[in-house]
């Protein structure tokens, strides 16, 4: 196989398997230079991207979800494990009693809110553009190379920034599998995350930060509403 | 209202009937108009035009001409032939009292 051929195979992969399929046969009925061939498979691979632009659902994902999302989530990511480091060592290490102190509670609702959110930023961000995902995931990871070259604290480690990235992976291979979650599920969810940042609701500056990480919980839930609502309507034998 | 190429590619699918695919709509489009169809104009095209629901297409028999690979065949649904006959009416409208349409009338060309 020639360097050109093992370049248009490869670059094909780019397009659905229909669509590779006749693109590749019209290229060889045609007889088209491959390295033309290889030009036309990634013209027609820009066209179908840009056209996926058009919508407003990629530009939510990418620059309302991905980057915001992973920016604030690493700061909470690295005040948890802050935390839970000062926790083990004046608690667990000097065996001291392990009761409910509020700063365990603060503790574990910082686990959970992280958990949540980043569970319902990823899984928001799988469904409502799936074919751009890639692309978002690759934004999502711009905040987190910038804040790994410039992680400065030694009594950490700098995997401490990416903890959200496990209920983020889970929540996103949700999203892209099934796109809505139950309608009682999307309700504990919002409901749990707007209970555990009332706390937060009188600090000064801390709205921002956690409306841009709450909102997809209470979109999953109007979604799904909406969505419930336009089964029940259309298609009832499938709500059942 | 299609566009224009758009139009184009429909109508050289309506010529074409039951052969109409990829390669043969390209051949026929780039012989017409003596203009380089690129495959990723064709394909969008194809895919916007079926989204409107003016085409459908489906995966044909594969060839050994095609290195053993399907085609994928092309057809006017009633409302692609209504919306490509809009266009024309509309354009032999729009051109009756040009210069260019009243010397082909006359046969001058």
């Amino acid at each position: 196989m020639s360097l050109s051929s093992g370049v248009l195979q490869a670059v094909s992969h780019l397009l659905t398997s229909c669509e590779r399929e006749a693109v590749l046969g019209d290229l060889t009925e045609h007889g088209i230079n491959r390295w033309q061939g290889i030009a036309d498979v990634l013209g027609l691979y820009l066209r179908h991207q840009v056209g996926l632009w058009k919508s407003w659902r990629p530009w939510l994902a990418a620059f309302g979800l991905a980057i915001p999302s992973s920016l604030t989530l690493m700061g909470l990511s690295v005040s948890i494990a802050q935390s839970g480091q000062r926790w083990i060592n004046q608690n667990v290490l000097n065996g001291a009693q392990v009761t409910l102190s509020p700063g365990l509670a603060l503790l574990l609702s910082n686990v959970m809110l992280l958990i949540a959110w980043s569970f319902t930023g990823a899984f928001v961000m799988g469904s409502i553009s799936r074919r751009t995902v890639r692309i978002s995931i690759v934004l999502s990871f711009v905040p987190c190379a910038f804040c790994l070259a410039r992680f400065r604290i030694e009594s950490l480690s700098r995997l401490c920034l990416l903890l959200f990235m496990i209920p983020a992976a889970w929540g996103l291979a949700h999203g892209l599998r099934v796109a809505h979650i139950r309608l009682r599920s999307a309700i504990f969810l919002a409901a749990m995350i707007t209970v555990l940042t009332i706390p937060a609701w009188t600090t000064k500056g801390a709205w921002l930060p956690n409306w841009t990480l709450s909102w997809p919980a209470w979109y999953l839930v109007a979604t799904t509403a909406r969505d419930k609502h336009f089964l029940k309507d259309h298609h009832p034998w499938q709500t059942n | 209202m299609v566009g224009e190429f758009e139009y184009v590619l429909l109508t050289a699918a309506a010529t074409l009937g039951d052969d109409a695919y990829g390669a043969a709509i390209r051949e026929q489009i780039e012989s017409t108009t003596g203009r380089r169809c690129s495959i990723g104009a064709l394909y969008t095209t194809i895919d916007r035009l079926e989204s409107k629901g003016l085409l459908a297409t489906w995966m044909g028999e594969a060839t050994a001409e095609r290195g053993g690979r399907a085609k994928r065949m092309v057809r006017l649904t009633p409302q692609g032939i209504r919306a490509a006959k809009d266009f024309y009416n509309a354009i032999m409208r729009v051109s009756r009292k040009a210069s260019w349409a009243i010397e082909r009338r006359k046969g001058v060309v």
